[in-house]
């Protein structure tokens, strides 16, 4: 096949390789992210494979992610045999109750070092940044010696005022960096018109200032849904589970509780705040950004 | 007339901090207050055998941190010091060359990716960090132990030190990789494309391409998203805490100081020794947070106006 080589045909023949070479890229990066996005669900997709199976099927040596029998046993003892119910109604109790406290201490907070100037304001806001610096693991024995002396300990709220405490600080930083990138003009305007501070704050700032506290409400809402140290620590009455020491418990009863429950019950916890991470990524970033850097 | 001048002048300072009193006495009262308490009690001999009675010591605690044999605060820095170093190297690296394959032109898919490679970051990190342990790393049914008893080999993944400290980086890894990659992905999306085919002409090769023109230009846009990776790999305490010591101990050491500091408290009772050992991990933090964050640095130019 010596066919003469013509221009034409040169430049064909340049493009077939360059195509190739095109093609065989694609298939090597899909192929590349696919093994990548497998070993990154890995963990996800055998808890999954393990919370519908038979319980005996669990020691099986076969590399089978899935179970060869599918069953929803895991997921009904875990709302029959387990208070799962209790301990999803105590997280949701705590995650709604801490939004709302922060955000109702953060707001006339981060109005103030927004729009006030007092002495050691900069001082305070600096003050601030470094205790929000301290890992708060560092000061758990002392949290619950307050906790205790406060007469809190193993109740709901001793676990609202250390979550409400821990986030004041991102609450009233967050909101103030964004406070502070809306101009003071538009309150002025209403305060001509015989406005007062708390009407300020209550009809111009807040409606403007809705992404910073939808952001803020989802970080804190994130934050106490996620936290365990507190949780595991500090009660010890299972009427008072949350999700985490549930959870947590749950795979302390090694030799009689059962693994695809505690499997099951990983899922069931993570569900709902995956859920709220998909719904808010998109506005996360930006409200975040505007209310973080900025002094 | 100057009485009323005082009284606003009184008003106008008192204003801002009754507005911000509830936040501020919150935080007074749930992190100040035990901060000050942790200080003091590091002073204090209290442990589980003078839990009442105890009585201030000095800096007796703080030389012990520095003098304690080989199970000591000293260890678990070293650690911690290794763990950060390797966690920050792995993480760059690894989410370079992913962020830099998921650019390339020749990915279609590259949204799916992305959202797959982000699931870790939306998981609540304890879960994960259990899934990981008990369904990975578990002697019994664990995954990866299936893997390697099916090769031929039993490997111990929590029980020694090593393994213990291996087992953990990738657990970490899983867990911070996706905000990395997406931090490194925003910036190369940023990167100028004229610079990169100007260097092609120049005859760059593909590693210099990157050493030179991609890599140096986005480290200023991701510098600060990294400063606070470091920090936060530096306090890390769920992954070894969940996955060595709590609920119990899998008999591997791998204590950074905050998991150290916890232990001495909860585990060993050492309620004065654990201060110590706080109170000195937070000295390091706040001298590294004056240090790096931007508040501290440019003084007075910021607050001038308005």
């Amino acid at each position: 096949m010596a066919a003469a080589r013509t221009w034409e045909g040169e430049i064909a023949r340049r493009k077939a390789i360059e195509k190739a070479k095109t093609v065989s890229k694609s298939v090597f990066l899909n192929a590349f992210f696919i093994v990548i996005a497998f070993l990154t669900l890995l963990p996800i997709i055998y808890a999954f494979g393990i919370s519908f199976g038979e319980s005996n099927s669990l020691l099986s040596s076969s590399l089978s992610l899935f179970p060869e029998r599918w069953t929803l046993e895991n997921y009904i003892s875990l709302f029959e045999d387990y208070d799962i119910l209790t301990w999803f109604g105590n997280t949701l109790l705590l995650a709604v109750s801490t939004v709302v406290l922060v955000l109702a201490i953060s707001i006339p907070a981060a109005y103030a070092f927004s729009r006030f100037r007092f002495h050691m304001r900069g001082a305070t806001i600096r003050f601030l940044i470094i205790l929000n610096a301290f890992p708060s693991v560092l000061s758990l024995y002392s949290v619950y010696t307050l906790v205790r002396e406060l007469g809190l300990s193993n109740s709901i709220g001793g676990l609202l005022l250390v979550y409400v405490g821990t986030m004041a600080i991102f609450g009233l930083y967050n909101l103030k960096g964004y406070f502070d990138t809306i101009p003071y003009e538009i309150e002025e305007a209403a305060r001509m018109d015989g406005c007062s501070t708390f009407g300020v704050i209550m009809k111009i700032l807040l409606p403007l200032a809705r992404p910073a506290l939808a952001v803020t409400g989802v970080m804190v809402l994130i934050y106490v849904w996620n936290e365990y140290i507190f949780a595991v620590t500090f009660i010890s009455n299972p009427d008072f589970y949350t999700l985490a020491s549930g959870l947590y418990g749950l795979q302390a009863q090694e030799s009689t509780g059962s693994w695809p429950v505690f499997f099951a019950a990983s899922l069931v916890v993570s569900a709902p705040i995956l859920l709220v991470f998909m719904l808010a990524q998109r506005h996360m970033v930006s409200g975040l950004s505007a209310g973080g850097v900025k002094e | 007339m100057k009485k009323k001048e005082g009284f606003r002048r009184f008003e106008r300072e008192a204003r801002p901090w009754l507005f911000a009193s509830l936040s501020l006495l919150t935080i007074l009262l749930v992190v100040v207050f035990p901060i000050g308490h942790t200080v003091y009690l590091s002073f204090t001999n209290m442990g589980i055998y003078n839990y009442y009675d105890y009585s201030l010591i000095g800096f007796g605690n703080y030389l012990d941190a520095f003098s304690l044999g080989s199970a000591s605060f000293l260890r678990s820095l070293g650690i911690t010091i290794l763990w950060t170093a390797l966690n920050m190297a792995l993480q760059l690296v690894i989410a370079y060359v992913l962020a830099v394959l998921l650019n390339s032109p020749h990915l279609r898919l590259r949204k799916l990716y992305k959202a797959l490679l982000m699931i870790p970051w939306a998981m609540p990190g304890y879960v994960s960090i259990l899934l990981w342990k008990n369904g990975m790393f578990n002697g019994q049914f664990g995954y990866l132990s299936k893997i390697f008893s099916l090769l031929g080999v039993d490997v111990d993944f929590l029980s020694n030190d090593i393994m213990a400290f291996l087992s953990c980086t990738v657990v970490n890894l899983w867990l911070a990789l996706p905000f990395m990659i997406m931090i490194i992905d925003g910036a190369l999306q940023s990167v100028n494309r004229e610079l990169f085919e100007s260097a092609e002409l120049d005859g760059c090769n593909a590693i210099k391409k990157h050493l030179f023109v991609a890599i140096p230009s986005i480290v200023p846009i991701v510098s600060p998203a990294v400063l606070i990776t470091l920090f936060t790999t530096f306090k890390q305490f769920d992954i070894v805490n969940l996955m060595t010591i709590s609920p119990v101990g899998t008999g591997a050491h791998i204590e950074t100081v905050i998991v150290y500091a916890y232990q001495q408290a909860f585990i060993t009772g050492n309620y004065g020794y654990s201060g110590a050992v706080a109170t000195l991990i937070f000295l390091l933090v706040v001298l590294s947070t004056v240090f790096f964050d931007p508040s501290f640095r440019k003084k007075g130019a910021k607050h001038g106006s308005r």
